[in-house]
C-alpha cells in the first residue's frame, strides 16, 4: 500500500481551519510572505513550471506552461479566473478544499496572480455550493482584513482584488470559455478557439483559468520547492491527487494519493474494496466523461499520461465504481441523459447528437431497442467526437463509445427481447 | 502573401485570410450554414470542417487562418463523412416539410442534403415538437422546427443593426430563437433576416405561400426608393399567357455591392418596391375630359401632343410650355428632356419635382426619396419647386413626369393653377391623385421595367437593364420622349428608337464631364 503523503488535506481535521486565525496558526500565508519578500514573479512561475503541476480540472495541462502563455508587457489588464464550477459528475474534490481550507486556495490565488502580474481575480463557484460560497466569501473578507488581499499586500507593493462569483447551475459553465462568458454576464456558451483565453479572455483581456485544486498546490510548491513537489508524485506529473471515489465501494470518499497510484490499489485498499462483497463490473476513472474501464482493466496507474495510454483519462480524478448488479444500460442511460440535458445547444453535433443518443438509449431502456442500435450509437458518438465547438462533445461521446464497445454483448442481450424494426 | 494548397490547387492569398475565403478564391466552395462574410465567424454549424495536413482533428474552414505551405483538403473521405454526420443530425430533427416550405428550391439544407446523398434516415425517434408560426416581427414568422440555429439572425441584429431583438433561449435540444418579452423585431432592416436564414425558419408574410422560388425569374436592378441606389435582385413571375395579372413582382433581395449597400437592403425599399410595382399602377394612356376617362392609343397620344407642341412652336409661344421632370427619371431621360425642350424647343422652364423627403437612418436609407436627384443636379436642373401661381399664369402646355406634385401642394391649390393651363400632360407610372387634374395621362414604366442609369447621392452612376417585364401598354419615358421629338420634326440620332439608353448615355458622357469621368 502506498503511503499517503497528505499535502492538500493535511489539516482538514482541524475544526475551524476555514477561519484565518486557525490557518495562520498552522503556518498559513507563509508561502505568500516568502514569495512577496524573497522571490521575483518570474521565479515563482519558474518554480511552478519545474514542479510539473498538471491542471487538476480535467485536461491535465501544466499550470506553469499555461501561465507562460500570458503576453508580457501588454497594456491590457490581466485576469485570473478560478474554476470552482466542479460540475463533472462524480467529482467532489474542490468542494472539500473550499469547505475545509478556503485560505489555502486564496493563498494559491495570490501567488499565481503575483507570478503572472495579475491584479484582479475571480472565483467562479458552482451555484449549488451555496454554503461553501458563503464560507469562501467570509474567508476572502478575512484575507482582505488581514492584508492578504487588496492594496499593497504584506507591504510588498502588490495589489490583488478577489471576487467570488456564483454560477447558475449549468455544467457547460465549467468549460473555461463558457465560464468567461457567464462571468461577463452573458449566456454561458463556449467561445470559438482560437483565440485562447491566455490572449483574449475575460473582457477580451489576457486571462489565466485554473482549477481550485491546481492553485491550492501552489503554496506548497513555493514553500517547499519544485523538487520536493515532484517527489510526492511523478517526474512528469508532480504532487498528489485528490481522488473522489464513489459507487459500490466499502469506503467511498476523498483520498489524497500520489499521482501514479494504481487504480486497483485505490479501489481495493484505500476505498476498502467492494461494498458488501459485490463483484466489480466496471470503473469510470476520471469523471463521467472519461471512457469506462472493465474490471480487468483497472491495473493502471492514475496519472495523466498512464491512464491516457490505457485509453481513458484522469480527468478530475472522480472514480465511479460500478458493481455487477448494475445493468450497464442504466449507466449508459444516466450518461446519455446528462449530456443531452447539459449540452448548451450552440453547435450542431452536440445539440442534436447528444439528444439523439439519449432518445435511442431511452428507447432501449424501455424495451424498444433494435438490432442496429449499438452500432448506431457508436457511429453517432463518432460523429460528435472531435467535431464540436468545445470539449463537451468529446465528453459526451467518449463514454458512449466506450460502453457500447466494451459492453456490446450485455447491451445486445437486452435487445433480444425487443421487437425488431421492420 | 501566403501560398497554400487546397485540394491540390495552389492558392495565394493575403495574410490573415481564412481557409474558407482562400478556397473561394480557388473556386472551391466549402459548405457552410452559420458563416456569413459580414459577421465574425461563429463556428457553430460545424459544416465547414476541412482536413489540414498535420492537424489531428478536422478544422473549421470559416475561422482557421491560412499558414504558409498549408495543405487543405475539402473533399477527402473523412471530411465528407464529417459533413454527412452534421447534416444527418440536422435532418434527423428537421420537419422535412419542404413541399410546403417557402425556402424549398433555395434552401441550403436541401441543397447540401442532396449534395451529400442523404436520402434515407435511420432516425427512429420522435421529433421534437416546436412552434411552427411564431410572429417575431411585423412581417416575419419563425418556424422553430425548421430552424437549424445557425444564429445568423441573432448576429445580424447584434452586429449589424445593433438592435438585439432576437436571442437564444433554453439549451441543448430545447434551445430556440426568440424575441425578448414579446418585443418584435422592428428596425427597418428586418427583411434581411429572411434572406439570411439558410433554411425556411424565418419567412416573410408578404411572400409566404404565394409562389415557389423556381417559378420566379431573377432580374438585376437598382432600388429607386431613395438616393442610396441599393443594388437589388428583382424576383418576378413572368406571367402565364392568357392569365391577366399573373406577371408580378414577388420580392426583391439585396445584390451584394460593397461600395453601395453591402449585402443588405432596407425594409422601406424592400416592401415599398413590391407594393409600388404591383399596385396603383397607371397601366394605359387615357384622356380625362370632364371627369370621364377615354382610352387612348399611343399613336394618338403622339399625334395629339405633337400637334399641340408644333402649334405652339409655329406661333412662337414655346415660352408658354413648361416641363416638370423628376428625380425618378434616369440620367438618359433627363438628358433627353434637356435636349428636346431646352435646346431644340427653347423651353426655359424645366423643373424637377421629387417626392417629399422622408426619414433616413444611419445605415442605408437616405432622406431623399428620389433615386436620381444627384443626376438631375449634375445635369444642371434647377431643383427648386416651381411657384404654382406663376406656373398657372404663364403656362399653356405643362408636361409633368411623375405624380409627386400632389405631395407638395394641396388639391385646391393645384386645381386653381391647373385650371388656367390649357393642356396638362402627366407621364406617370403610378396614379396617386394628380391624374384627375391632368388632361392626358400617359402610363410609363417603373425603373424595374426599363434600362438606364441613376446617379446616387454619392455620385456613383449605376446602370441597370430592364429587370421585370412591364405591362403591355406601358412605355419607358425614353421612348415617349423620342417618339414625341420625332413627331414634332426634331432631328437627332438620339431621337430614333434605335438609340438605346446606352447610346443616349454615351452622348451625355461626351457632353457633361461628370458623366464622362465616372462612367
Amino acid at each position: 500500500m502506498t503511503k499517503a503523503p497528505k499535502i492538500l488535506t493535511e489539516l482538514f481535521w482541524l475544526e475551524h481551519l476555514h477561519r484565518i486565525e486557525a490557518y495562520l496558526d498552522r503556518g498559513g500565508y507563509q508561502a505568500l510572505k516568502k514569495a512577496l519578500t524573497e522571490m521575483k514573479p518570474e521565479q515563482v512561475q519558474e518554480e511552478v513550471k519545474k514542479a510539473n503541476l498538471r491542471g487538476r480540472g480535467g485536461a491535465g495541462f501544466p499550470a506553469g506552461v499555461k501561465w507562460g502563455f500570458i503576453p508580457k508587457g501588454t497594456d491590457k489588464p490581466k485576469y485570473l479566473c478560478v474554476n470552482a464550477d466542479e460540475g463533472e459528475p462524480g467529482t467532489f474534490k474542490d468542494r472539500y478544499i473550499l469547505n475545509h481550507n478556503p485560505h489555502l486556495l486564496i493563498e494559491g490565488i495570490v501567488l499565481a496572480a503575483y507570478a503572472v502580474g495579475i491584479h484582479s481575480a475571480y472565483v467562479y463557484i458552482r451555484g449549488e455550493y451555496e454554503m461553501i460560497a458563503r464560507r469562501l466569501e467570509q474567508a476572502v473578507a478575512e484575507a482582505y482584513a488581514k492584508g492578504y488581499l487588496g492594496r499593497n499586500i504584506l507591504g510588498a507593493g502588490f495589489d490583488l482584488d478577489l471576487v467570488v462569483h456564483r454560477g447558475a447551475g449549468a455544467y457547460i459553465c465549467g468549460e473555461e470559455t463558457a465560464l468567461l462568458e457567464s462571468l461577463e454576464g452573458k449566456r454561458g456558451n463556449p467561445r470559438l478557439k482560437p483565440p485562447f483565453p491566455a490572449l483574449v479572455g475575460l473582457f477580451q483581456c489576457p486571462t489565466v483559468i485554473n482549477n481550485v485544486e491546481t492553485l491550492s498546490n501552489v503554496p506548497f510548491i513555493v514553500q517547499k520547492g519544485a523538487a520536493w513537489f515532484l517527489e510526492q508524485g511523478l517526474p512528469k506529473d508532480g504532487g498528489t491527487r485528490l481522488f473522489g471515489v464513489s459507487g459500490a465501494v466499502a469506503k467511498p470518499g476523498l483520498y489524497e494519493l500520489p499521482a501514479g497510484t494504481s487504480l486497483r490499489e485505490i479501489i481495493t485498499t484505500h476505498a476498502g474494496g467492494m461494498k458488501d462483497g459485490k463483484k466489480l463490473k466496471a470503473v469510470i476513472p476520471g469523471g463521467m466523461s472519461s471512457p469506462i474501464l472493465r474490471a480487468d482493466e483497472i491495473d493502471v496507474r492514475m496519472d495523466v499520461d498512464s491512464i491516457a495510454a490505457a485509453g481513458s483519462m484522469l480527468g478530475s480524478g472522480a472514480i465511479i465504481v460500478i458493481d455487477e448488479g448494475t445493468p450497464i444500460l442504466h449507466v449508459l442511460r444516466k450518461i446519455a441523459k446528462f449530456y443531452a440535458h447539459e449540452s448548451c445547444g450552440q453547435c450542431t453535433p452536440c445539440r442534436l447528437g447528444t439528444s439523439w443518443i439519449h432518445k435511442i438509449v431511452e428507447r432501449m431502456a424501455a424495451g424498444g431497442g433494435t438490432r442496429g442500435d449499438v452500432d448506431t450509437l457508436i457511429r453517432l458518438a463518432g460523429n460528435i467526437k472531435g467535431r464540436t465547438l468545445c470539449p463537451l462533445g468529446d465528453a459526451a461521446a467518449m463514454p458512449v463509445t466506450a460502453i457500447a464497445q466494451k459492453f456490446r454483448t450485455e447491451l445486445e442481450a437486452t435487445l433480444e427481447r425487443s421487437p425488431v424494426w421492420p | 502573401m501566403i501560398s497554400l494548397l487546397i485540394d491540390g490547387r495552389p492558392v495565394e492569398v493575403a495574410e490573415g485570410t481564412t481557409v474558407l475565403k482562400a478556397a473561394e478564391r480557388a473556386g472551391i466552395a466549402i459548405s457552410h450554414f452559420c458563416f456569413h462574410p459580414a459577421f465574425v465567424p461563429e463556428g457553430s454549424c460545424r459544416l465547414c470542417l476541412v482536413q489540414i495536413e498535420g492537424s489531428p482533428k478536422l478544422e473549421l474552414g470559416c475561422s482557421t487562418i491560412v499558414r504558409e505551405g498549408m495543405k487543405v483538403s475539402t473533399q477527402s473521405p473523412i471530411v465528407r463523412e464529417a459533413r454527412r454526420g452534421v447534416l444527418e443530425f440536422l435532418l434527423a430533427e428537421h420537419p422535412l416539410d419542404c413541399p410546403i416550405c417557402d425556402k424549398a428550391g433555395e434552401c441550403k439544407l436541401q441543397d447540401y442534403a442532396s449534395d451529400y446523398g442523404l436520402t434515407e434516415s435511420v432516425f427512429r425517434e420522435a421529433k421534437e415538437k416546436r412552434e411552427k408560426r411564431l410572429p417575431i416581427g411585423e412581417k416575419l414568422l419563425l418556424d422553430r422546427e425548421r430552424c437549424i440555429q445557425c444564429t445568423r439572425c441573432v448576429r445580424f441584429l447584434s452586429e449589424i443593426t445593433k438592435t438585439h431583438e432576437l436571442g437564444l433561449f433554453e439549451r441543448g435540444i430545447h434551445s430556440e430563437i426568440g424575441i425578448y418579452d414579446g418585443k418584435p423585431v422592428r428596425n427597418g432592416y428586418s427583411g434581411n433576416l429572411v434572406d439570411l436564414c439558410p433554411v425556411g425558419a424565418i419567412t416573410d408574410t408578404t411572400f409566404r405561400f404565394k409562389t415557389r422560388p423556381w417559378f420566379l425569374a431573377r432580374g438585376e436592378s437598382v432600388c429607386p426608393h431613395c438616393s442610396r441606389g441599393c443594388n437589388i435582385y428583382i424576383d418576378y413571375h413572368p406571367g402565364f399567357p392568357r392569365v391577366p395579372g399573373s406577371a408580378k413582382v414577388y420580392r426583391i433581395r439585396p445584390r451584394v455591392n460593397e461600395a453601395v449597400n453591402g449585402p443588405w437592403i432596407c425594409d422601406y425599399g424592400r416592401y415599398g418596391f413590391v407594393e409600388a410595382q404591383n399596385t396603383g399602377r397607371s397601366d394605359r394612356p387615357f384622356w380625362n375630359k370632364g371627369g370621364a376617362k377615354t382610352e387612348l392609343s399611343w399613336d394618338k397620344v403622339r399625334i395629339v401632343l405633337g400637334e399641340k407642341l408644333k402649334a405652339l412652336r409655329e406661333s412662337g409661344r414655346m415660352g408658354r410650355a413648361a416641363v416638370a421632370a423628376s428625380g425618378w427619371l434616369t440620367n438618359e431621360e433627363l438628358y433627353l428632356i434637356q435636349k428636346i425642350f431646352r435646346d431644340d424647343l427653347n423651353v426655359s422652364r424645366l423643373f424637377v419635382v421629387d417626392p417629399k423627403p422622408g426619414e433616413g437612418d444611419a445605415m442605408l436609407l437616405r432622406p431623399d426619396r428620389a433615386p436620381n436627384r444627384r443626376g438631375a443636379t449634375e445635369l444642371g436642373f434647377d431643383l427648386a419647386l416651381p411657384s404654382l401661381e406663376a406656373l398657372g399664369r404663364e403656362t399653356e402646355v405643362l408636361i409633368i413626369f411623375g405624380p409627386h406634385l400632389a405631395a407638395h401642394f394641396g388639391g385646391d391649390e393645384l386645381r386653381a393653377a391647373f385650371d388656367k393651363i390649357a393642356l396638362k400632360v402627366l407621364v406617370t407610372s403610378h396614379l396617386a391623385g394628380l391624374e384627375s387634374l391632368a388632361d392626358c395621362v400617359l402610363a410609363s414604366a417603373t425603373p424595374a421595367e426599363k434600362e438606364g442609369s441613376f446617379t446616387n447621392a454619392d455620385g456613383r452612376i449605376q446602370r441597370f437593364a430592364a429587370a421585370a417585364r412591364p405591362c403591355p401598354d406601358v412605355r419607358p419615358e425614353l421612348w415617349i420622349l423620342q417618339d414625341l421629338a420625332r413627331e414634332i420634326g426634331l432631328r437627332s440620332d438620339l431621337y430614333s428608337r434605335a438609340a438605346s439608353a446606352r447610346t443616349v448615355f454615351e452622348a451625355l458622357a461626351k457632353e457633361i464631364p461628370f458623366f464622362g469621368a465616372t462612367a
